[in-house]
């Protein structure tokens, strides 16, 4: 007879990446492992911090930033927690609305003929406006402490539109970004899937680019726990990561999609029109209307390219950003806080269970590879995606003060 | 002091309101969601604001930590230290507390309090609710299973009662839900499907 079931109760917000957590559910990956998983759709991401760190919660999706955030004691009560595996890259995209991208045609039409989309034609907007002394434009995220937050911004700045002074940014729930694009509230957005596709597919705004143009593969998402979890129960631990490593690699394969599109859009869980959530998971998603994205863009990844390891470098990255906007203090101990928080060590106990390959280094060097490579520090050879931003820049995250203070336009004074 | 509640919920709103009336001097102003008094609340000026955890607006407020033009006072999530275990019971009640300014933790801490208690009251109103809903339509389907034994076996009603909790005995079953079963089978067997 097998061994007693473990109930866990596990929260998600309403977005297609939690789909390792729904698939593990769904598709018998818990139960595999024999857990008894409650899946608790929380209605914001105050939610799922407050009650993972209280114990109401024993793990959830978070933002990948998150679990850096509340360590350092800048996001709600500071608590210890850790982010053994990521969820998925990509994913999200900056939307805006239909007026405001006719708006940037009409200041620079070659500006909005090119890919990938640069925030060029929205600083002509913005100078228009500012000329005219109209208020500045307003654009919605999800969270102060998310890669959507950090994406928009790192856009608008390579382009010379200050983010927080040429522009307005408020957060606003994932699921009322569209209602409010079209009352004319916002004039644009970075949010996740499927709420990006679906203001294009009702015809209210356009996608102006897509995380993975923007960054070939960014990190997202990542499951996270206390720390303290962690070390009570590290059987448990280990059993959710197998069955969530397990369920991003059946999510991951194509054929698997459309169904994975249809146990997605559930109202249990993101509660969207399927043929909506499935524009994000198959094929080209689009930019407008009649107008598809690249065909084979890795638009939502959870499996492919490593990518449940929750990379170091990643945890780096998003501390570059919150010193870059002036989120923490930059004599932070950088290295330190990626260190406590993101823990590629428990990952590969689970994946070496399983027999997946996985890395051997904790760190890589973003914005190397053009063309697709080949990762030789694993315990067997892994297929790795191009991984350049789209303006070029590299980031090595032994060095994150330089990279943080190289750019123009930034809060932190060098 | 200002309150501000920000609950979806109406009707649970409204009790909080009321509950929050012995709290003087008090002023208690109630909105569904945060969209509603967003340009205005440099206006209304609240110093605690009162939410429920199933408003997704909680993460709207969250941002609203740092002072600037469009908010002069900023916001941060109200935790008592003095009071362990009290932020826990807030968020198992499903209610958390910000505050606009530096006031005394025990009178943002006795309006967590009725808040607290007042959407514990308000599950257990809807629970008793939902209970008193589900005991009457087991009572209606147990009624109109017995009638169906007494024209199709000519049972007294005596008879057909037993039978029922007879059968709900042996498959261990609520007498309401061996009633639901018999109707809807009876209904099959009629060719209600069709």
């Amino acid at each position: 007879m097998s061994a007693a079931r473990t109930d866990l109760r596990l929260g998600f917000i309403a977005l297609s990446d939690c789909a390792p957590l729904v698939v593990a559910k769904e598709k018998g990956f818990f139960d595999a492992e024999n857990l008894n998983v409650d899946l608790s759709r929380e209605a914001s991401w105050a939610n799922i911090r407050d009650k993972v760190t209280m114990g109401a919660l024993d793990g959830a999706h978070m933002l990948g930033p998150l679990p850096l955030a509340v360590n350092l004691g800048v996001c709600g009560e500071p608590a210890r927690l850790i982010a053994p595996m990521s969820l998925n890259l990509n994913g999200s995209a900056i939307t805006v609305s239909a007026a405001l991208a006719q708006a940037m045609r009409d200041a620079d039409p070659q500006g909005m003929s090119a890919r990938p989309r640069t925030a060029r034609p929205l600083a002509k907007v913005v100078a228009e406006r500012r000329a005219r002394g109209e208020p500045p434009l307003t654009f919605a995220v999800v969270f102060p402490f998310s890669i959507h937050n950090y994406e928009l911004r790192y856009w608008m700045a390579e382009a010379g539109v200050d983010p927080d002074r040429d522009v307005r940014i408020v957060v606003t729930p994932p699921a009322r970004m569209a209602d409010r694009l079209a009352a004319g509230a916002i004039d644009g957005f970075c949010v996740g899937a499927p709420w990006n596709v679906q203001v294009v597919t009702e015809g209210r705004g356009e996608i102006l680019i897509y995380a993975a143009e923007l960054w070939r593969v960014g990190p997202d998402k990542v499951f996270g726990v206390t720390e303290g979890w962690a070390e009570r129960n590290p059987e448990v631990l280990m059993a959710v990561l197998r069955a969530l490593i397990g369920a991003a690699a059946w999510a991951d394969v194509p054929d698997n999609r459309p169904e994975l599109a249809a146990i997605l859009a559930h109202p249990r869980y993101v509660d969207a029109p399927e043929e909506v959530v499935a524009r994000s998971l198959l094929g080209s998603p689009p930019y407008a209307l009649g107008e598809p994205g690249p065909e084979g863009l890795d638009y939502l990844i959870f499996d492919r390219y490593a990518a449940g390891f929750p990379w170091r470098s990643h945890a780096v990255w998003f501390l570059t950003q919150m010193v870059r906007w002036g989120q923490i203090d930059p004599a932070t101990d950088i290295a330190a806080a990626a260190e406590a928080a993101y823990r590629p060590d428990l990952y590969r106990t689970a994946a070496a269970d399983l027999g997946a390959p996985t890395p051997l280094v904790d760190e890589k060097v973003e914005g190397l590879h053009a063309s697709a490579w080949t990762l030789d520090e694993a315990t067997a050879p892994i297929a790795m995606a191009p991984d350049v931003f789209f303006d070029g820049r590299k980031f090595d995250a032994a060095q994150p003060l330089k990279y943080a203070a190289g750019f123009d336009i930034g809060r932190l004074k060098a | 002091m200002k309150v501000l509640i920000i609950d979806p919920d109406e009707a649970r709103a409204a009790l909080v309101a009321e509950g929050l009336a012995d709290v003087k001097p008090l002023e208690v102003h109630r909105v569904s969601s945060f969209e509603e008094v967003e340009g205005d609340l440099p206006r209304l000026a609240p110093d605690v604001i009162v939410i429920a955890c199933e408003s997704p607006d909680r993460d709207t407020l969250e941002s609203l930590r740092e002072a600037n033009a469009g908010n002069p006072r900023p916001v941060v999530m109200f935790v008592d230290r003095s009071s362990p275990g009290l932020a826990e019971a807030a968020v198992e009640a499903g209610v958390a507390a910000y505050v606009v300014d530096g006031l005394s933790a025990g009178r943002v801490r006795s309006v967590l309090e009725v808040a607290m208690s007042r959407f514990g009251l308000m599950q257990k109103l809807r629970a008793d609710l939902h209970k008193a809903q589900a005991d009457l339509a087991s009572r209606k389907a147990i009624e109109r299973a017995k009638g169906l034994l007494m024209s199709e076996r000519g049972l007294s009603e005596e008879q057909a009662y037993r039978l029922l909790r007879k059968l709900a005995m042996d498959t261990g079953r609520p007498i309401g839900a061996v009633a639901n079963d018999l109707l809807t089978f009876a209904g099959v067997l009629k060719g209600d499907d069709r």
